[in-house]
């Protein structure tokens, strides 16, 4: 039957291509900080890599703008809860960067159950001339000391140094989710499950808590979401439930799953609300909550599928999605290392791959089809043919120039609009 | 809409295969690194509940059923509404408090109480091979939420002679097994002639043909004693000290338990489901009133 050589084609790709030896450098989040001069990545392996932007520079123009490793740290280690037998994951789930108020940067990071504040700091001189140590830092015997000095600064080699400020944990019983920092400087957010946390930054033994009671989908409406708004007063409203009304026509086994929602970003302007559900993304007027302004097919394809895709699992992944600079254009990632782009002003959309065989440096992308059935033109692929484990599931974009960071798998794609 | 014999057989099918599917994901998500993801697991029960209740209409449409209990129109909506709108709080401690050893404090065999939220159902009409199915018998409960001591004897359903598909997972070995059902007739708590093995019961019996009803002391220990009814059964019951492996049987039906989905549990309409459905519900209305969000907010 069609279906079954279908299963054992998803199938099949599916293992041949997963590498286990290198699951820990999976990327599970991408995030610039509010400048786009830092770009932080972390991965499976509970490591966090920060880039930084260069400066463009008179002498080399072709490198203007790019990104390199700036910071390299262990953010989270395995751990083994002993009361409940369960191993916490290192897999950083989130970062969050704080708005920049010195010197020195700050993030959160996330695993599934502990959130750090991390300072990323750089170093360039340090003291020399102490009295009581010689250079190689021995100790010197207060005898042998006849004048003192005062130590002076002296220049060294740039280095970043990343120290964990503070430990915020035992607060969740499920997994985090999110995070998020609000605007007031002083407290975030984290979110698993059922259970949102309101923590001050200052503070690491105790936050409130508000458990969520009844916020999955009910049969009769499977879009519905809560989003939470934290105004200057700390006061948490929640303040609305975006519902569309389940067309009766599509229903099947997994019309649960596939509208269950992976993503949630607010725009820039504050206005529109957009989401990500298995097979859309839906762009929401925050003052209409009954049906979204938009909706845009991400890969309608997979909607005969989803059968094999929920056996292989795929049916649960969770695709980010993010708003350009100007909310004008949205992205969120596919299968096959493919990732999507909608202009809402002119409905156009692309198809983009990210792949080492595809894209060499400062080559210009290709756009991609994917075709659906019918006679297969010869840049196109079947949907037979994705593969479904190189999935693009993080993706991020600069705040305001056209600059996209996208995760496939372990490696990271920085993509930049061609000048000139 | 499958109109055809054939093409009612092959919903059926996939049904099964989809409840085989899911119950492998639940089992096998209890071994994952970094514990139960309690959100997929949701997702996957609501897989297992659509592909039930396909089936089940699927299957009732050709058995005849008498319904033990009458007049319970409006106890079936509320039902089908406590089901689908369940407590994710409850569900959640459910996974998270009996993977873990830890006795979930908030099971406890409640009197009833009045719903008064309203019956909110979403009936569709769906076409090929869809589910809700209102009119579904299977989703039955006794009208009255009684407290454990004081329910009188009663009559369990004797289906159909027609053999009876379902799907268990045995814990012990992680085999997922379609298992076809002979006869059952027996008094609560009762165990059919030949008790042998399903449910993941035993280590060392294969599925068979018959199925094994588990008492429920053994894994409804918070309920107290409940009345039941045993049949005296030709062979030895207790013959095999293994075949009552509780540990075993009460994760399963915890697991299964909650959310509305201890139909799972036993696929024959027995009142040993019919009891553990109730106080479900009755778990359920406590949870749905309970008022810990506005708590929440009050706070600040």
């Amino acid at each position: 039957m069609e279906e079954e050589n279908d299963t054992r084609k998803v199938n099949n790709s599916f293992l041949r291509d997963h590498n286990y030896a290198t699951e820990a450098d999976i990327i599970s989040t991408v995030e610039f900080n509010s400048t786009g001069e830092l770009l932080a990545t972390g991965d499976k392996g509970g490591r966090v890599v920060v880039f930084q932007r260069e400066q463009e520079s008179k002498t080399q123009p072709q490198r203007r703008g790019e990104y390199n490793v700036y910071s390299t740290f262990q953010s989270h280690e395995p751990e083994f809860d002993y009361l409940k037998s369960l191993e916490i994951e290192e897999k950083i789930n989130k970062i969050k960067w704080l708005p920049q108020q010195n010197a020195a940067y700050f993030l959160l990071s996330t695993n599934d159950k502990t959130v750090k504040l991390w300072k990323i700091s750089e170093r360039d001189k340090r003291p020399e001339g102490y009295n009581l140590k010689d250079e190689d830092g021995r100790i010197r015997d207060p005898a042998t000391i006849t004048s003192l000095r005062v130590p002076v600064l002296q220049p060294m080699d740039l280095m970043v140094e990343a120290t964990a400020r503070r430990v915020f944990s035992n607060a969740h019983t499920y997994h985090i989710n999110s995070i998020s920092v609000n605007s007031d400087l002083q407290t975030f957010i984290s979110t698993d499950d059922l259970r949102v946390n309101l923590w001050n930054l200052e503070i690491t033994d105790r936050s409130f808590s508000i458990l969520i009671s009844s916020c999955f989908p009910s049969t009769g409406s499977p879009s519905q979401l809560f989003s939470f708004l934290c105004d200057k007063t700390r006061r948490l409203l929640v303040s609305i439930n975006f519902e569309e009304p389940e067309d009766p026509s599509t229903r099947s086994f997994f019309s649960e799953i596939i509208s269950s929602i992976s993503d949630v970003k607010f725009s820039h302007n504050g206005r529109y609300l957009m989401t990500r559900d298995y097979l859309t993304v839906k762009v929401w007027d925050l003052q209409m909550e009954n049906k979204p302004l938009e909706t845009y097919q991400v890969h309608d394809y997979l909607r005969g599928k989803l059968c094999s895709l929920y056996e292989n699992d795929c049916i649960f992944d969770k695709f980010e999605c993010v708003w350009n600079g100007s909310d004008s254009v949205i992205m969120t990632g596919s299968y096959n290392n493919f990732f999507r782009m909608f202009d809402r002003n002119t409905k156009r959309d692309v198809t983009l791959e990210a792949s080492r065989e595809n894209s060499k440096p400062r080559a210009i992308l290709k756009p991609r089809k994917v075709c659906v059935g019918g006679k297969r033109r010869k840049d196109e692929i079947s949907v037979d043919s994705l593969d479904f484990s190189k999935k693009i599931l993080h993706t991020t974009w600069h705040p305001h120039e056209n600059i996209i960071a996208v995760a496939a798998t372990n490696n990271l794609y920085i993509f930049q609009d061609k000048v000139n | 809409e499958p109109n055809t014999l054939a093409e009612m057989m092959e919903c059926a099918f996939d049904a099964q295969n989809l409840i085989s599917i899911s119950l492998r994901k639940i089992q096998s998500s209890r071994t994952q690194r970094g514990g139960i993801k309690l959100h997929k697991n949701l997702l996957v029960t609501y897989v297992l509940r659509n592909a039930r209740q396909l089936y089940m209409s699927k299957t009732s449409s050709q058995t005849q059923r008498t319904p033990p209990y009458e007049d319970v129109a409006v106890v079936r909506e509320r039902q089908e509404y406590l089901e689908l709108t369940g407590s994710f709080t409850e569900l959640a401690d459910d996974f998270y408090c009996n993977f873990n050893g830890v006795e979930s404090g908030t099971w406890h065999c409640g009197a009833h109480q009045s719903s008064g939220q309203p019956a909110v159902v979403a009936h569709q009409d769906a076409p090929a091979c869809a589910m809700v199915s209102p009119s579904d018998p299977d989703l039955m409960v006794s009208e009255a939420c009684w407290s454990c001591s004081d329910k009188p004897s009663w009559e369990l359903i004797v289906p159909n002679s027609q053999a009876n598909q379902k799907t268990v997972l045995d814990l012990d070995t992680h085999v997922v097994t379609t298992v076809t059902n002979g006869y059952f007739h027996s008094d609560c708590c009762a165990q059919p002639k030949q008790p042998q093995g399903a449910l993941g019961v035993t280590k060392k019996r294969k599925m068979d043909t018959s199925y094994y009803i588990i008492d429920p002391e053994f894994y409804l220990p918070d309920f107290g004693a409940v009345p039941c009814k045993r049949m005296r059964s030709d062979e030895d019951l207790h013959s095999d000290s293994d075949q009552l492996d509780s540990a075993n049987i009460s994760n399963l039906i915890s697991v299964l338990g909650s959310g509305g989905l201890s139909e799972f549990v036993s696929w024959q309409q027995t009142d040993l489901e019919q009891i553990f459905a109730t106080q479900t519900i009755c778990l359920r209305h406590t949870l749905l009133t309970g008022s810990g969000w506005t708590r929440a907010i009050e706070a600040f």
